[in-house]
């Protein structure tokens, strides 16, 4: 079906000319829906220097639905709940905004953007919105606690 | 009662957030009886019980597309499709299939990717493709395009790519739609028109026929049905004022699309109806490039000269419903009135793509006429005395 086609070259296209930061594996050979996404933390930001695990999991009425983003590595963050899910909220994976123009690579793009600039006016963890905006300091000492903890040990 | 706890609260608000109506039915239904509109207002406003009923009589048929966000759009790309099939013409088909593979320039000129909307148009291709065969084989009858449109995937990628389309034609043409929209267009194509479930509204619906259908040559006509004063529903073109070889017919209801069919058995004198068409598309040229309403502004001012209902129903008994067997086109075919009062040819400038207009079968008997009314009807616009007072009659003018 055109939506396997469409998977294929969008994961070719992520293959060949990985964006920056950004690479990108099949979960299980067999399945084109499941990605692994390694995603390193943007520079100035507390996530330097980690390597996050993203799943990407496309439906299988990709384009006509948007895929799910969620952290496989702990991660302390406004927007990615905090519990064994780590979902990530993006607004423009929302299904009545989602595109089926829009393209993977843009959506990778797009949260390895939010890991730099968390967005807290849209949090999914309140407390960790709070603190990002009263306490700045304190936050990034957080973050990058948690990203040595958990992020440089390499693979998930 | 207890207060709800916090929990609960949550819950229901959870529930309330990933709420979506259980919508019954196809998402696009077979041709039913419209008395099941009719039947549906029976007990509303009388003004909506008049019209249904009035409708019920003069469209006899109406087939219902699914309320999910996509029945403005399904509507047109279906009547689009099945229009193509009742014509049985091989080659119109042929034409319209590249015609609409051609448009994929728009997309590349917006900066859409081919290897993301191929999908898409490789949908509507294989929906070009089912016709063709059907036609090939005589098939007319529509259920396997029903069956296409009910398939989720092909629905969706159809619609999407109609979507696309509408979408780079608005952003390739901003001034013809900006002053409509309440919002920068950039963002409106974005949050309205390439979406997966936004309905259409009535800038989207324009361009969507500007863009995609118009160049079929086919007319596209709503028939509102409102609380407005009257006792039939309000009729409106969408397209230029032309003789169409297909009408596709919306039924707009507030927030939803539906489509109508005519009753039509008056039109299916063969003869005769060919003879006349070939007598009216002799003014093609005639209307449509010498005088360029859809460009000429001051004609546009006109107040309801494209709205006039009268006008919609002259022009559609010329309309060629069952011409399948004249319409393979041959110069030699074409049918000349003895009267020719304007050249044709050298006049035409590059008209926007449309159909030639296909040539009647030469007219070797003339059938016995009928008793009702005038057998050769004049094209309308010659006939209103307000316009033809500033037309010219021998020499068309031109720009």
């Amino acid at each position: 079906m055109g939506s396997q086609k469409r998977i294929a070259k969008e994961l070719a296209e992520l293959t060949e000319s990985p964006p920056e930061g950004i690479t990108v594996r099949l979960a299980d050979e067999s399945n084109l829906y499941n990605w692994h996404v390694y995603m390193e933390g943007p520079e100035n930001s507390p996530y330097h220097k980690g390597t996050f695990l993203v799943n990407l999991n496309l439906p299988t009425n990709y384009p006509f639905k948007p895929p799910t983003v969620s952290f496989g590595t702990k991660i302390y963050h406004p927007n990615v709940t905090n519990d064994e899910k780590g979902s990530m909220c993006l607004g423009m994976l929302r299904p009545d905004e989602w595109k089926p123009s829009s393209k993977i690579v843009a959506v990778l793009q797009f949260a390895r953007q939010l890991l730099a600039e968390p967005m807290p006016d849209d949090a999914v963890e309140g407390r960790i919105a709070e603190q990002y905006r009263t306490d700045r300091k304190r936050y990034e000492e957080v973050a990058r606690e948690w990203t040595r903890k958990h992020a440089t040990g390499k693979k998930a | 009662m207890a207060a709800l706890s916090p929990e609960e609260l949550e819950r229901f608000q959870k529930l309330s957030n990933e709420f979506e109506p259980d919508i019954q039915g196809p998402l696009v239904s077979v041709k039913q009886s419209s008395n099941a509109i009719a039947a549906d207002y029976a007990n509303a406003d009388p003004t909506l019980a008049a019209k249904t009923s009035a409708l019920a009589v003069t469209h006899s048929t109406s087939r219902i597309m699914k309320g999910d966000g996509n029945c403005g759009w399904r509507a047109v790309a279906f009547g689009y499709f099945e229009n193509l099939l009742s014509l049985q013409d091989a080659l119109l088909i042929q034409r319209e299939a590249s015609r609409i593979k051609s448009l994929c320039t728009l997309l590349d000129r917006v900066g859409q990717q081919e290897h993301l909307y191929e999908i898409f148009v490789d949908a509507t291709d294989q929906v070009f493709s089912e016709l063709l065969e059907a036609v090939n084989q005589g098939i007319r009858d529509e259920s396997f395009l029903v069956e296409s449109f009910n398939n989720e995937y092909n629905s969706s990628a159809i619609i999407t790519h109609f979507r696309l389309l509408t979408s780079a034609w608005m952003k390739l043409n901003p001034h013809r739609y900006q002053a409509f929209l309440s919002m920068p267009l950039d963002q409106y194509c974005a949050t309205q028109i390439e979406t997966v479930k936004t309905e259409i509204d009535e800038v989207g619906l324009q361009a969507l026929v500007d863009g995609v259908i118009e160049g079929s040559g086919f007319a596209v006509e709503i028939l509102y049905l409102d609380r407005s004063v009257g006792e039939a529903v309000t009729p409106h073109l969408l397209t230029p004022s032309r003789p169409s070889p297909a009408v596709i017919r919306l039924l707009y209801r507030p927030g939803h699309y539906d489509l109508l069919y005519r009753a039509e058995p008056v039109v299916n004198m063969t003869p005769v109806v060919n003879y006349q068409y070939g007598m009216t598309s002799d003014y093609t040229p005639w209307d449509q490039t010498a005088l360029g309403f859809d460009m000429n502004s001051q004609l546009m001012t006109i107040p309801n000269l494209m709205l006039d209902p009268s006008y919609t129903l002259n022009v559609t008994p010329m309309v060629p419903t069952c011409s399948s067997p004249y319409r393979v086109p041959s110069p030699q075919e074409v049918y000349q009135p003895p009267m020719q009062t304007q050249p044709i040819a050298p006049v035409s400038p590059p008209v926007t793509p449309r159909i030639s207009a296909p040539p009647p079968p030469p007219i070797t008997t003339l059938p016995p006429r009928s008793s009702e009314g005038p057998q050769i009807r004049l094209n309308p616009l010659v006939m209103k005395s307000n316009l033809s007072r500033s037309l010219p009659v021998t020499t068309p003018f031109k720009k």
